[in-house]
């Protein structure tokens, strides 16, 4: 399995020369499976760079939200195979009993935010719920579940033949409880994560952050790390950027959550930081190639 | 690991009610007693901690309801099995039992809890003392749990 980050960040965009290596686009990640198909989580700002890359012939393209948030479908509108007749987007997504995904997501894509309408797309597009048991996309079997955020929210889990990756890029698991004592059965997310290859796991924020932020539906690193760790991760890539962190407040964010994960006796190898661009294999070959310089598209 | 992952919606109303005083039980839909907080452990005299999870014969046996003739109620008549059978909010007074035997009045109200994806997974049960004093007791930890 192949993962590559193509965009990071969390809340907006934040593009700027202090943001270059970890880049300013929001949530967006491509994991290639081993039989070739791909998926997309998410479609942040990061979904538009990713489209130009997908060859034209691609058969079909599945892109599977965690949720609704600005930050994670803004890319939508400026995804290039939306705009080709000949492209076949499935869209997975919560599910609500106020309104269908693609009535929710169209309050976006729509008049007087957009210029075009949802039904406008020249694209065969489909919206579906993601199913409340497991479910098959190519070779992987796809599960979804609630998780801790605010608003109705998913995280993923994606086994490819023995290889799990668990994404939760919008979670904040250690609100009202205390995540370190808690028995796993009451620790929201476990069952996506438990045993992950990769986890791909929200951490907005530094410890000394959150006390102002909590409730918001983000991470502090202790609450990251924890998580991580009671779930058995095999490695854990931090996500979801606050648009206030620069590239230097990450390293020094990065060394801080190492330095946390080595203190619950983990090996700090383990603990990774997403940048834009980079790839990861995840697997029994598992390597990371480090963030390419970007490119102006 | 003790059981699977509950529902997110469990999740997040045990974490409420560990947040606040108010005396509250949360309960799955097979009638266990999943979690009760700080202010109900003050109450019936002992911890959660001490007690964990608690099947319906054995939390009925230990706690009630009683009527106002101490005498045991049918668990068909708590508020709690109308808030998951009937899907909606009950309420009512009863007496519970205390660890050292002491009997309690309490009012009652239960609401159900219905997941967007697993549908009815449970009650959270909040009540009060009748008695105004031991009110006041419990809601601001004054209340003595006994261990």
């Amino acid at each position: 399995m192949k993962v590559r980050i193509w965009g990071a960040r969390g809340s907006v965009p934040a593009p700027g020369p202090e943001m270059n290596r970890y880049g300013g686009n929001t949530s967006c990640v491509e994991v290639t499976l081993a039989g070739g198909e791909r998926l997309i989580l998410d479609a942040g700002t990061g979904i538009r760079t990713l489209g130009f890359s997908l060859p034209p012939d691609m058969p079909r393209i599945n892109i599977l939200l965690t949720h609704l948030h600005l930050d994670h479908i803004q890319g939508l509108m400026f995804f290039p195979p939306c705009f080709r007749a000949e492209s076949d987007i499935r869209i997975f997504g919560p599910s609500s009993p106020e309104a269908s995904l693609e009535s929710r997501i169209a309050r976006y894509i729509s008049a007087p935010l957009s210029p075009v309408e949802v039904r406008e797309l020249p694209c065969d597009v489909s919206f579906l719920d993601a199913p409340a048991s497991e479910w098959q996309i190519g070779g992987a079997t796809i599960r979804a579940e609630a998780v801790t955020h605010r608003g109705p929210t998913l995280g993923y889990r994606i086994t490819d033949g023995d290889t799990t990756l668990c994404y939760i890029p919008d979670h904040e698991p250690g609100l009202g409880a205390d995540l370190a004592a808690l028995s796993e059965e009451w620790i929201s997310g476990y069952n996506l994560a438990r045993d992950a290859d990769l986890l791909i796991h929200d951490c907005q924020y530094t410890d000394e952050e959150y006390p102002g932020h909590e409730g918001w539906g983000h991470s502090p690193i202790t609450e990251a790390i924890t998580f991580a760790r009671r779930v058995g991760a095999r490695r854990t890539l931090l996500f979801h950027h606050d648009p206030l962190h620069t590239d230097g407040f990450l390293d020094d964010l990065h060394r801080t959550a190492r330095r946390a994960w080595q203190g619950l006796g983990g090996d700090p190898e383990q603990i990774g930081i997403a940048a834009e661009r980079a790839e990861l294999t995840v697997g029994a070959t598992a390597a990371e190639t480090p963030a390419r310089p970007r490119i102006a598209v | 690991m003790s059981g699977p992952q509950k529902p997110l919606e469990l999740i997040l109303a045990r974490n409420l009610l560990t947040s606040v005083t108010t005396p509250a039980f949360l309960v799955a839909k097979d009638g266990t007693l999943l979690f009760y907080n700080e202010g109900a452990g003050a109450l019936i005299g002992r911890p959660f901690e001490d007690t964990g999870q608690l099947d319906l014969q054995e939390w009925t046996r230990r706690f009630g309801p009683f009527d106002e003739n101490e005498e045991p109620l049918s668990f068909d008549e708590l508020p709690l099995t109308k808030a998951l059978r009937e899907g909606r909010p009950a309420h009512d007074e009863f007496s519970v039992r205390s660890a050292d035997g002491e009997m309690h009045r309490i009012a009652a109200s239960a609401m159900p809890i219905v997941g967007a994806a697993t549908g009815a997974s449970g009650v959270m049960v909040i009540f009060w003392p009748v008695d105004e004093q031991v009110a006041r007791e419990v809601t601001t930890g004054r209340h003595e749990v006994t261990r």
